[in-house]
């Protein structure tokens, strides 16, 4: 073949100047360099947050913040699903109850702390997921979607009847013995470590052959095989990995609240904000979940701080996410990037 | 190189490929033929697997991959393009054709979307099928005729050893199907397998050295592009019974 692009000059220019059309287009859209500033600059104030217990109770903050980052972890690990691979799972929040319950069985039983034992939650939470995806993931589109609802309600009426782990009631776990003014750190470090986790798979997913396939997987499935992906193991993996930083962050989440109970984790709110936070800020780039967590997370305590009842402040974000799609039919960072008006700080596609 | 035998596949009543066998040589250009709803594409479906066969035997260099999945068909060497072209409308004509290469290793896995090789390989592939200046285009920009090039060009990715084209030229403009064939021609020097099904019987017969004929499920005929011409039951699946009758009396008449 190499002959005959010699032979044709024609044709080597035409690669050349895609290519130059191609790459004028990247450096446009700001995707040659990364802003990597913007990124430090946002790491070290998250690093540097808690300092502010120093000068006097930021504790609203801090935990508004470690609320933010768990969900920016989630929306992100729902991404890898949902997102690039196309697979929208309803019932992800099982991973979140299966990481809380798995460490925070531990701690109630033998004190360990959740901060040590959130990756073997993570793990366990995965090892489901493969065990769940191998029989779910063989549908597609709504048949696939309403399994994963009724993953959700078997594991809810699982939980909410076994005996062990304290039924509907849940379990007390152990609070922490540091003072209340330091209380929160620990899990805010943890948390700000898997949503970092998170986002950093998610990139580096998304920039791989893996991603790729994933993306071929959601365009369209039987190409992909046709093509010679091994689409059941690729779907099984991006599961996996979806799963396991959900339960991770599940795992923190039993301790800093410091009980376990079916209704924290397994209500379907919890599950319907990943997939909205992904639909906002952009399903299948990368920060746009980022951007959708901080969106709904924001909307939702602006108004139950102004609204009140919770009723109406759900409906009140609703609006929200209904004006939002209407201007940015993709999400945020979607429609942004489609436009060129993506600020490089957001685009790492 | 490509060996069928009783190859079955029902839909319900729908008898749609009913007892098929026939063999493919190593480095014959070969084509697969006949009347609409024949059965040619659900064939092609059972051996590539995209479909599972109601029964049969499919041997590829004297492998059986009848019960493998299709990727793995595929990462044995036989790659196929479909009938309705079937694209990955927000990647772009690169990672379409990228998504075709070999490498499945993990290592390979958590490396690049497309590594350098497989740009490089990508971009000779498109410029060999002139359509380079396509390569950073969605793939839903593309016309049918575009689609139809960036499937054949996808194939090329994976290095088969036998390519089954499903009509290639269907729906394409009469200078691109020149193009087409002179790309067959082309890749078939190169020591290439290869089986078309195609309705453009000029084509079947200047291009192909072996034809198989189907109708109905059944194959009914199988040879040489001049036996085949010859072959009254071929004009009568094609022609329907009546005409058949009438051109063999014609003949009579005329040789009389
Ligand atoms: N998925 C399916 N479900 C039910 N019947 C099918 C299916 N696919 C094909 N058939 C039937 O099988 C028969 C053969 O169809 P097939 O597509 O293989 O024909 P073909 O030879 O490729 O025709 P064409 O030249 O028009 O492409 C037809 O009668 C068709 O209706
Ligand atoms: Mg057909």
């Amino acid at each position: 073949m190499s002959d005959t692009s010699t032979q044709n000059p024609d044709a080597v220019a035409d690669v050349l100047s895609a290519r130059e059309a191609y790459n004028a287009g990247l450096a446009r859209s700001g995707a040659r360099g990364r802003s990597w500033t913007v990124a430090a600059i946002v790491l070290i104030l998250l690093i540097a947050l808690p300092a502010l217990q120093f000068v006097g109770n930021y504790n609203y903050a801090l935990h508004m913040a470690l609320y933010t980052l768990m969900y920016v972890a989630m929306a992100s690990s729902w991404n890898i699903l949902g997102g690039y691979t196309g697979y929208v799972s309803l019932g992800h929040n099982v991973f979140f109850c299966i990481g809380g319950y798995v460490s925070g069985m531990i701690l109630a039983k033998m004190g360990v702390s959740t901060l040590i034992t959130a990756p073997l939650a993570g793990l366990v939470a995965a090892a489901v997921g493969v065990g769940v995806g191998t029989i779910t993931l063989r549908m597609r589109g709504p048949t696939f979607i309403i399994s994963s609802i009724a993953l959700l309600m078997i594991v809810r009426i699982l939980f909410d009847n076994w005996g062990y782990v304290g039924g509907a009631n849940g379990v007390t776990l152990p609070v922490t013995d540091l003072d209340v003014r330091w209380a929160k750190i620990p899990y805010y470090y943890a948390m700000l470590v898997i949503a970092l986790l998170a986002v950093v798979a998610s990139y580096r997913i998304k920039h791989s052959k893996f991603g790729l396939g994933l993306r071929a997987i959601s365009q369209d499935e039987v190409k992909a095989e046709s093509a010679g992906i091994d689409t059941a193991t690729y779907k099984v993996a991006a599961f996996a990995v979806s799963a396991f930083f959900v339960g991770m962050t599940g795992a923190i989440w039993g301790e800093y609240l410091t009980y376990l109970r079916p209704n924290i984790f397994l209500i379907i709110l919890v599950a319907a904000y990943m997939v909205l936070m992904c639909i906002i800020g952009g399903k299948g780039t990368v920060t746009g979940p980022i951007v959708g967590a901080i969106l709904i997370v924001a909307f939702n305590e602006f108004f139950a701080a102004t609204l009140g009842a919770s009723e109406i402040n759900i409906l009140a974000t609703g609006l929200i996410m209904v004006l939002v799609l209407l201007y940015f039919p993709l999400g945020v960072v979607g429609t942004l990037a489609q436009k060129g008006r993506l600020p490089r700080f957001l685009d790492w596609d | 190189m490509l060996r069928v035998e009783g190859l079955c596949k029902h839909f319900g009543g729908i008898r749609a490929v009913d007892q098929c066998s026939f063999e493919i040589a190593k480095g014959s250009i070969s084509a697969l033929i006949g009347p609409n709803g024949a059965g040619k594409t659900t064939a092609f479906n059972c051996i590539s697997r995209t479909m599972e066969p109601t029964a049969g035997k499919v041997w590829l260099d004297g492998k059986r991959i009848d019960h493998l999945k299709p990727h793995k068909v595929t990462r044995l060497g036989l790659s196929r393009t479909f009938q309705i072209t079937r694209s990955l409308e927000d990647l772009t004509v690169l990672e379409n054709l990228c998504v075709q290469a070999t490498s499945h290793g993990f290592a390979r896995l958590v490396g690049p979307s497309i590594s350098e090789e497989e740009r490089a390989k990508a971009e000779e592939i498109l410029d060999f099928l002139g359509i380079s200046r396509l390569a950073y285009e969605q793939a839903r920009n593309l016309s049918y005729g575009q689609r139809k090039l960036m499937d054949f060009a996808a194939l090329l990715m994976s290095d088969p050893k036998i390519i089954l084209l499903d009509e290639p030229a269907g729906g394409v403009n009469p200078r691109l199907l020149d193009d087409i064939v002179e790309h067959i021609r082309a890749l078939h020097a190169r020591g290439l397998t290869v089986l078309i099904v195609e309705h453009n019987m000029e084509l079947v017969m200047s291009l192909c050295e072996h034809i198989v004929v189907m109708a109905q499920g059944r194959v009914i005929a199988d040879g040489p592009p001049d036996a085949i011409k010859a072959n009254p039951e071929v004009l009568e699946a094609y022609l329907g019974a009546s005409t058949a009758a009438e051109e063999t009396s014609d003949a009579e008449a005329a040789h009389v």
